[in-house]
């Protein structure tokens, strides 16, 4: 790990361990709101479902505060607690256009594998590359303190394989330069 | 063969270059449907060895022959106009692919080669970028100071083929240049292994590009299946213990 890298992933560390006190809730729904709905017919509202408030987005009273770490304009962490869930979203340092296509090939290329990847959000919040969901039930199954470590080791591992796939495509690209201009002094 | 561009080959010279390579072995009336054919006698093939691979060669060379016709008589013509002075040759197009072409022209000191080239993908495109600014690149190293010099351009098509009517001035197209110098078709070997590598110029980068998005796609997978193994340790274990009742009768979970 760099040592630039350190602080900001101490932050996100820190504040992901506090913001990972999850409780199970099923939704709640005023009175208010059940009435209108009657009226308008048009929206659907449910009692004692068990989504994720973060996702749902229902009352003000579930959602936290939202958080962002950045370390520099084009990286940051978002993180939105709510009383059941986590949002937690990564923007990716993409210098220029190759690592732009390689960041977004490799995070299209988890996000196909997000079942599998439990906690992964098949598509990324707008401004964001990528967003993991962790919710009570992952909490309460998986070891909080390695899920925190999983999002850091990944933290890290994505800018470092990045710039390793560039580093080999350009070494790549010096190489088939090379082999197929020396062919023509033979 | 069959080839799209037979037209604009004949017109520079490929029948008198596959009569010198085949002689007789070209019929005068192609079969249906085809340019040009050729006939071999199973009788007549050689029979030693050496000569037998020869004529397999030969013959397997077949298109490459045909394609060859605007390089020599570019180069015919660069040692014309070195002698006589002349300006430019003519522009010589052929049009080998769906919407790619080759564009030849001599110069009294160079033979210009001019490749367009379709990239269909976004990151091919910018694969692409990448290993073409290597080839401008290489000659900086002193190892390949006398390869033939390489220019790219991204969209707009480089000076020498402003002129020509039907480019294409969109995104995904790419124009290469190459620049041979005399030395690199000094005497006739030297010459046809210049051509053969310079007609495969097209595949070979495109091959590479494809190579290396396989490389790249392999090396995420095994990325992707690391971080599956982290976080799988954060999964606690279920402990599963079988329970018996006190006769000996397994408890089974439904």
């Amino acid at each position: 790990m760099s040592n630039v890298l350190r602080p900001y992933l101490a932050a996100v560390r820190s504040t992901l361990t506090a913001a990972l006190t999850l409780e199970n809730f099923s939704s709640q729904v005023n009175i208010l709101l059940i009435v209108l709905s009657i009226l308008l017919m048009s929206f659907k509202v449910v009692e004692r479902h068990n989504k994720p408030e973060v996702e749902a987005g229902g009352s003000k009273e579930v959602l936290l505060n939202p958080l962002i770490i950045s370390r520099n304009e084009n990286e940051r962490v978002l993180i939105e607690p709510s009383v059941n869930s986590i949002r937690l979203s990564i923007k990716i340092k993409q210098a220029d256009e190759i690592e732009r296509i390689l960041c977004h090939k490799f995070t299209r290329f988890m996000m196909q594998r997000a079942e599998s990847f439990i906690v992964l959000r098949r598509k990324p919040v707008p401004g964001y590359d990528i967003s993991f969901l962790i919710t009570n039930t992952h909490s309460e199954t998986m070891l909080k303190h390695k899920i925190v470590d999983f999002i850091i080791q990944f933290m890290e591992e994505v800018d470092k394989e990045i710039s390793e796939m560039k580093l080999s495509l350009n070494a790549r690209a010096r190489t088939v330069a090379e082999s197929y201009l020396t062919a023509f002094n033979t | 063969m069959h080839i799209r561009c037979w037209d604009e080959l004949v017109k520079y010279g490929a029948l008198d270059i596959l009569k010198r390579e085949y002689g007789s072995l070209l019929i005068a009336q192609p079969e249906h449907e085809y340019n040009v054919s050729l006939v071999i006698d199973l009788e007549q093939v050689p029979t030693d060895t050496e000569a037998r691979d020869a004529f397999i060669l030969s013959v397997a060379l077949f298109k490459r022959n045909a394609l060859a016709a605007p390089f020599e008589l570019g180069f015919k013509t660069q040692k014309e106009l070195e002698a006589s002075g002349g300006s430019q040759g003519e522009l010589m197009q052929v049009h080998y692919r769906d919407e790619e072409a080759i564009y030849v022209q001599a110069s009294p000191d160079r033979v210009t080669v001019i490749f367009s080239t379709i990239f269909q993908d976004e990151t091919d495109r910018i694969f692409g970028k990448v290993f073409l600014q290597e080839f401008v690149d290489a000659r900086r190293q002193p190892s390949i100071q006398t390869a033939p010099q390489v220019l790219y351009t991204n969209r707009d098509p480089p000076l020498e083929i402003r002129h020509v009517p039907g480019l294409r001035n969109t995104d995904d197209i790419g124009y290469v240049t190459f620049v041979l110098f005399p030395r690199h078709f000094a005497n006739a070997s030297i010459a046809s292994s210049s051509i053969s590598h310079i007609q495969l110029f097209r595949d070979y980068l495109h091959y590479h590009i494809k190579c290396s998005k396989a490389y790249m796609h392999s090396r995420m997978r095994h990325r992707v299946v690391e971080f599956q193994k982290v976080l799988n340790r954060a999964k606690t274990e279920v402990a599963t213990t079988e329970r018996k009742t006190v006769t000996g009768r397994t408890l089974v979970t439904r």
